[in-house]
């Protein structure tokens, strides 16, 4: 088999022809979602701390030496939260390309093989979706431990059979057409035929997949550090929020105001960008929506 | 029928399996914490150790255990919780209907609001009321549930002191009349049921609103109104109905939430149903209450969509013509 091409070149979508697709939402939620890209690259230049070390007074009100004040331990909040960045982008990226990866490897082989091992897997999947996410993601990671990386092993893990049962449908149809029966005519094995005319195909649609994903892998992974689920020394959003909401009375003042809700902030606006920007690529993928 | 019959029970006895054998492949065995020299719950004497072992049947060999564990499945008996020393039937049984207070009420109220709020968005296909409500949903759908619930609870809850902060009723109330305890749950279901309700509603809106707009292209719809059908009659009569066949599905696949409840907003709120039982026994690592609950849940849910397969193929004959 030849070395395989690399799908996003085949697909023809060029961030230019992509960004010209995009409406004000999608536009909107690149600009939100490069912030967060800029504020994780420069972390140690923005913040004016270093998040770990305790610089303060514990539960320190907000002042001129810290914006958001400080939190139980003494240590600075905003650069808490700047620091988080570091933590939601790579998580929600990782477990990305790991559903998707997965879904893509499942969905296509049981759209382009069909027959029994088709229905093997659909059924697999169907089980998957069937089954309460929620609770399996608490039971694996407490069985899997509290790593970062295996939160990124766990939502994709559980998230990968949605992907599976788009991509197997765009294969089937894909399959039936005439350059690809052909390839498969001129003696292509599977693999090389899905890699180079299936794929390509769908890459708008993998890019759509991914920044889905990513959004419900911020949303999976604040959540699990919220339950206390997460990686206990990775200063997560999620972990902001516990240990704020862990703090006896904590609603009872005003404290929550700076300490809980701008980390329940980040995590939303950093969801919703992503939201906006798959819903600019869903636009981009089905060019009948655009009509009404 | 018979056949998706048959491959339902292949599947619940495929997860039944699973859900035996998966905890036994993974690190730490039922009583890891209190046999683990390691645990802060060790326990010391090399005797108890053993009758513990016997107790909770994990001396016997395996294929004994599967046997003992699939003969309890079916007679509802589901072992002892390790953690709080009671039958898991009974845990569930006390957990359970706090959780279909909660999930029930927030589905209803979804499901209600968001088949009329669809249906009417349909109609007005490409208004501004339309747009705003299609956009709106995409966002509340997506703002995480515990954000939301936050929200709530500072502001109803804490800020404004409307509402209870926590728990699924004043801890040692005694009520002077029924009725008087079921304003006090109800007071004490709002928070959690309208935060629920909120994270349901999206996704329910935008699956009869894209349904609705489908059939209302469709042929059928064009006839009968050349007919003259009256527009309520067209837009309830004729669209809704089969606008809301694939609702059957959609609320199948939360059956299982039904049961398990919704872990974060009962974590938030302190709600004694399913969702902080499961918590709480997977921290603990308390692998009869996992189980007995995973074994309930697999049954209900699959049940569910043997159930929902069943009424869309009654509801929709086209179905039964197409499957075979």
């Amino acid at each position: 088999m030849r070395a395989m091409p690399r799908p996003a070149q085949r697909a023809g979508v060029t961030p230019l022809r992509l960004a010209s697709a995009l409406g004000t939402d999608a536009f909107l939620g690149s600009i939100v979602l490069a912030l967060f890209v800029l504020v994780a690259l420069f972390a140690p230049l923005l913040a004016p701390y270093d998040p770990h070390q305790f610089v303060g007074q514990p539960l320190e009100r907000p002042g001129p030496d810290h914006r958001l004040g400080a939190n139980d331990a003494g240590q600075d909040i905003l650069s808490e939260l700047i620091y988080g960045t570091r933590i939601s982008l790579p998580v929600g990226l990782g477990a990305a390309v790991g559903t998707m990866a997965l879904g893509m490897l499942v969905g296509s082989v049981a759209g382009y093989a069909g027959g029994w091992l088709d229905d093997l897997l659909m059924r697999i999947v169907d089980v998957m979706m069937t089954l309460p996410r929620l609770p399996l993601l608490i039971l694996l990671a407490a069985y899997l431990g509290s790593g970062l990386i295996q939160t990124m092993v766990i939502i994709s893990l559980l998230f990968w059979p949605a992907t599976a049962r788009v991509i197997r449908a765009q294969v089937q149809s894909l399959r039936q057409r005439g350059y690809v029966k052909m390839a498969r005519n001129f003696g292509g094995s599977p693999g090389y035929v899905l890699a180079r005319h299936i794929l390509p195909q769908i890459g708008p649609l993998i890019a759509f997949g991914l920044v889905t994903a990513a959004g419900r892998a911020v949303a999976m992974e604040a959540g699990l550090a919220f339950l206390g689920l997460g990686d206990p020394t990775a200063k997560s959003w999620g972990l902001m929020m516990r240990f704020a909401l862990d703090l006896p009375g904590l609603l009872l003042t005003d404290r929550w105001l700076w300490w809980l809700l701008p980390p329940g902030l980040c995590i939303t606006l950093l969801i919703l960008a992503l939201t906006f920007v798959g819903m600019g690529l869903e636009r981009h993928l089905q060019p009948r929506l655009k009509r009404r | 029928m018979k056949c998706r019959f048959v491959a339902y029970l292949a599947t619940l006895w495929t997860v039944l399996t699973l859900n035996f054998f998966l905890p036994r492949l993974l690190p730490g065995d039922p009583l890891a914490a209190l046999l683990d020299p390691e645990s802060s719950e060790y326990v010391f004497d090399a005797e108890v150790r053993a009758a513990l072992e016997a107790y909770y049947g994990l001396d016997r060999p395996l294929l004994q255990q599967y046997a003992a564990y699939l003969k309890g499945a079916v007679t509802g008996d589901l072992g002892r919780s390790i953690r709080l020393n009671e039958p898991v039937s009974e845990l569930i049984g006390s957990h359970l209907p706090w959780t279909l207070l909660l999930t029930g009420t927030a589905l209803g109220l979804a499901s209600l609001i968001g088949i009329l709020g669809g249906a009417e968005a349909a109609w007005k296909c490409g208004s501004l009321a339309d747009r705003l409500l299609t956009a709106a949903s995409v966002v509340a759908s997506n703002i995480p549930v515990y954000f939301v619930g936050m929200m709530l609870l500072i502001l109803l809850g804490a800020e404004l002191q409307w509402l209870p902060l926590a728990g699924g009723r004043t801890p040692f109330a005694r009520y002077d009349s029924p009725l008087a305890a079921a304003a006090d749950i109800g007071k004490h279901l709002i928070l959690p049921a309208f935060t629920l309700t909120f994270a349901l509603l999206g996704s329910k809106f935008l699956l009869v609103r894209n349904n609705m707009v489908g059939v209302l292209g469709e042929d059928f719809m064009l006839v009968a109104r050349a007919k003259g059908l009256p527009p309520l009659r067209l837009k309830w009569g004729h669209a809704l109905r089969n606008a809301l066949l694939p609702f059957v599905a959609h609320l199948a696949a939360h059956a299982g939430m039904a049961i398990t409840g919704a872990v974060f907003i009962e974590t938030l709120f302190n709600y004694p149903g399913m969702g902080r039982l499961i918590f709480e026994a997977v921290g603990a690592r308390d692998y009869p209450v996992i189980q007995g609950v995973f074994l309930i849940v697999a049954t209900v849910v699959l049940s569910a969509n043997l159930l929902a397969d069943w009424l869309n193929a009654r509801l929709d004959p086209r179905l039964e013509e197409r499957v075979g």
